[in-house]
Formats: C-alpha cells, structure tokens, sequence
C-alpha cells in the first residue's frame, strides 16, 4: 500500500516543552488506524501535526500527495469544541465542509448545494437538513459533522474521540458508519479514541500514546494485556469474547 | 406638537442625528450577533471604555491630535492584543475583559486628574454621547467605517461564520483562524470607536447585545438573525428619538429603552411559541 503520512523521528512539542520524542510511523493509504492513549498523551499534538498545524520541533512529518493532488483531510472534531449559540441548519453545517473549495468572495453554488445533500444521504441524515444543528441528538451530531467532513470529498477522515459522551446504541450506529466509509469507500481513517473497546474491535493497525511510550502497529501485536497495563499503570486484560476483543481491568473484574 | 411636526423637526433640524444614529443602531446590531455568538459580550462595554480612554488621552497637553483620532488609535492599540487573548487558551475571556475594562477607566481618571485643559463636563458629555449635536465630519466618519464594516462582512460572511462556529475545523481547511478573529476584532474596535464617540457608551453597548438576544429569540434561522437584529438596529433610533422629543427624554437611554421594550416583546413571543 502507498504511504500517506509518514512521521520520521519527529518531536512534537510546543515551546520548549516536549510531548512526544523521536516518533516514527506511517499512515498507509486505505488504513484504519487507530491513536489510543490517556487523556493528555499527546494524542491531539498527533493531529495537530498531521493536519499542519504544528511543525515538528525535530525530524519530519511528510506528506505524500496522492493522485497528482494535495493529501486531503476531512476532520471530524470533538462535538464539545463546537459553539453551538447560534441555530445553524444541519445544511449549512455541512456545506461549511465546501467552504475551501469555494474560495473568498464566492457563494455556496448549486453543485456544492448537490455534494452538501449526497453527504447527508451519505450518512443517512438526509431528512434532517433542515434541522437546527443544535437540536440534534448526539449521534446524529456526529453523523452531520462527519457529512460535512466528507462533503470536502477527503482522502483521509480524521475523527477525534467520534463516541465520546454517546450512549451504546448511538456509539456502535457511528462506528459501523466509520467502517462502512472504511470498507466500502476506500476511505483512509485516522480515530482518536480514549475508549479502547472503540479502537480494539474496529481499527486494523494502532498506536499506543504515552509521554515516553509510544507503541505502534497491528492491533493483535500492540493492544496486549503488557502494554495495557505498562501504560495506564494497572492490571489490564485482553481477551476474546465471540470474535470481538474484551478489555478487562482490575484482575479480570472491571470493564474498562 | 403632534406626531408630524415632531418627524419633520427631527429630519429637518438634526438629520445627522437621525441617520447617525440609525447607522450606529444598524452595525452594531449586526456585529452584535457575531459577539453574543462568540460569548465576548463584555467586550462591546470593554471597548466602549478603551474608546473613552482615548478620547481622554487627547485632552493631554502634549498631545495635539483630534478626539476621535485619539479614540480609533488607543482602540485599535487595544484591539489586537485583545483579539489574541480572547482566542487563546491560557487565560480566561472575562479575566481578559475585566482586566482591560478596569484598567481602561483607572487610566481615563489618572489621565484627567493630570489634563489641566479638561473639562469634566465635556467628557461627561462624550462618554454620555450627544446624539442631537452630531457634526458632519464625525457622521461621515462613522458613514466610512459603516461602509467597511459592512462591505468587509458581507463580502467573507461565509468565513466569519465558520470561524465564530468551529475555528478548530476551519483551521483544519486552511482559513488563518487567528487572522479572521483579528479582523473582527480590529473592525469592531473602529466602528465602536466612532460610534462611542458619537452616541455614548450606553447607546453603543446596548446595540451590540440587545437587537441580536431579540433576534435570536424570534427567529431560528441564523441569516434571519443577523436580519432582524439589523432591523431593530434601524427601528428603535427612529422610535427612540421620537419619544425623546415627544416627552423630552435623553436621546441614548430613550432609544436603549425602545430596543429593550423589543426585548421584552421579543422573549414574550418566544414563550408563547415554546408553550
């Protein structure tokens, strides 16, 4: 597979302080790849770096263009760090997603119009454009914000924390819709998750994120009961429970 | 006099105060929204205050430069730093605005204690506004910085929204977030610049919440918002000055009243709709 984004000894940090030292990794073309550690790890100063909002204090972060064109991103952002005061339809939302496309001083078209309501249909939210943004559910929240990711037609999605704050039924619907945008429309997917069972039973390749740790590669080989219980510093189990992987705290009594 | 006389006085005797205040009503209405949406509410009162600072500053002797240049520069001075601090992280926003309002009004008093050619009734009647003696060049003033204002937001009124909705994602696109925050910020401060200068502190502040709180209320449509609240911006200084003249009322707080007495219409409607 072709590779995306590849982080070559890099340093991120800000100012003088660093948070992570040295990381190499790659980010291939169609992965599902997975960022997953304590709040405060350096998961988001990942992102930042990713997205160009950071350069690397030390080392490099590159970016591979793909199809003769710029690497893409669509993010999808905590739904926490929205401001959500004024009544935005989910349209508008999601056409925001347009909005580097169409460039200064130039209007919403009719074809941005038509891509805003494929992402919609896309998500399966298309009943709800005309709702405020604000009165949605959280799930349908995050369907709208990840329309309007994908309505900037990506190479990559990028979600932070996608199911944060979600209740079961809502986490697994978003889930599933990140898989079937994975398997079914080649999209490359970057989550990041603080929920372990999230990560361990939907993305192929992870990265453990701790300030001096930082572990990467297939889920089986780095998601172990070790590495779990090295990094948050008390006993973790991983086990298998028809086909799905169980994270287990606290001698085997407590579900993390 | 009846009704007519009133109207024709007001549009023959003192048309810059009519048409002043409507332009003042009118944009600090509109960016209103965006700083009710953004949460700096404080910040229209904050600036209204730097604004007056600067106006007091040009009451030194060693200082030959008119009023409201010396308001729109120590405003604008103020501007840019305060747009930095309000979208950073490391301090809170109304620690921000608390600190440069407090500040603001102990240098306005130092300044004056120490400007032997102050008048303590001259600033009082600039911090107070006097809508009825507006001069030509300042209206003209605040008609330029009307224009701009309104020309720049209605021109990147796609990039305002995004910025003031979810600057994290934006950023994520490619806009300057910081640079967008800024430009407000420092259009802002120069229209609430002039503006302080023309109308008063109270007339100013009141604008910049009020119209856009009724709005929201009435409407659930956020073009609609920015619409309505403009159009209360443009109806209440008619009004206002209308019942100031009819009952011979100070111009500002009378125009401020009529604007909240939409207010409360406004909130009346919105809990019958919520019934």
């Amino acid at each position: 597979m072709t590779t995306l984004i590849e982080f070559r000894k890099a340093t991120l940090g800000y100012g003088r302080k660093v948070v992570l030292r040295d990381i190499s990794f790659t980010i291939l073309d169609g992965d599902y790849f997975g960022l997953v550690g304590p709040n405060g790890a350096g998961k988001t100063t990942i992102l930042r770096a990713i997205l160009g909002g950071l350069k690397p204090l030390n080392g490099e972060v590159v970016l591979h263009p793909g199809n003769n064109r710029p690497l893409t991103f669509g993010y999808v952002p905590q739904r926490d760090s929205i401001d959500e005061i004024l009544p935005y339809t989910v349209e508008e939302v999601v056409a925001m997603g347009r909005y580097r496309g169409i460039g200064l001083l130039r209007r919403v078209s009719a074809a941005d119009r038509q891509a805003v309501a494929r992402a919609l249909e896309h998500v399966a939210i298309g009943n709800l454009r005309d709702r405020p943004f604000k009165d949605l559910s959280g799930g349908q929240k995050q369907r709208a914000l990840i329309a309007r990711a994908l309505a900037s037609d990506p190479q990559i999605l990028i979600l932070d924390e996608p199911t944060n704050g979600m209740d079961l039924s809502s986490r697994i619907s978003i889930l599933d819709l990140i898989k079937q945008l994975h398997d079914d429309d080649a999209l490359t997917i970057i989550m990041v998750s603080h929920l372990l069972d999230d990560v361990a039973n939907h993305v192929q390749r992870i990265a453990l994120v701790e300030p001096g740790v930082f572990l990467v590669g297939d889920v089986d080989k780095v998601l172990t009961g070790a590495n779990l219980s090295a990094m948050y510093h008390l006993p973790v189990r991983v086990d298998h429970l028809h086909g799905s992987t169980v994270i287990l705290t606290g001698g085997g009594h407590g579900h993390h | 006099m009846d009704t007519i006389d009133i109207l024709t006085t007001i549009v023959k005797e003192f048309p810059y105060a009519l048409w002043g205040s409507i332009l003042v009503g009118t944009i600090c209405s509109f960016l209103g929204v965006y700083i009710v949406a953004k949460r700096v509410v404080f910040f229209g009162a904050v600036l209204t205050q730097v604004s007056v600072l600067g106006l007091a500053a040009t009451f030194l002797p060693f200082i030959m430069i008119p009023h409201t240049i010396g308001s729109l520069v120590v405003t604008l001075v103020f501007a840019v730093p305060l747009s930095r601090l309000l979208t950073g992280k490391k301090i809170p926003r109304d620690a921000v605005l608390g600190t440069v309002f407090v500040t603001a009004i102990a240098a306005r008093l130092l300044i004056l204690q120490k400007a032997p050619k102050v008048e303590t009734a001259e600033i009082d009647n600039i911090l107070r506004g006097d809508i009825l003696f507006v001069t030509p060049d300042l209206f003209l003033l605040m008609a330029g910085a009307f224009v701009v204002a309104m020309v720049i937001h209605l021109l990147f009124f796609k990039e305002f929204i995004y910025i003031s909705f979810d600057a994290e994602t934006a950023r994520t696109q490619g806009f300057r977030a910081d640079r967008w925050e800024m430009l407000f910020y420092v259009i802002a401060s120069g229209v609430i610049s002039f503006a302080t200068h023309m109308v008063g502190d109270i007339y100013v502040f009141g604008f910049l919440v009020i119209p856009p709180v009724a709005a929201m209320l009435l409407t659930r449509r956020v073009k609609r918002i920015f619409l309505i609240s403009t159009l209360i911006g443009i109806f209440s200084p008619v009004v206002g000055l209308f019942l100031a003249f009819t009952f011979d009322l100070p111009s500002s707080p009378a125009i401020v009243a009529v604007a909240f007495a939409v207010l409360v219409i406004a909130w009346t409607v919105h809990s019958f709709r919520e019934r």
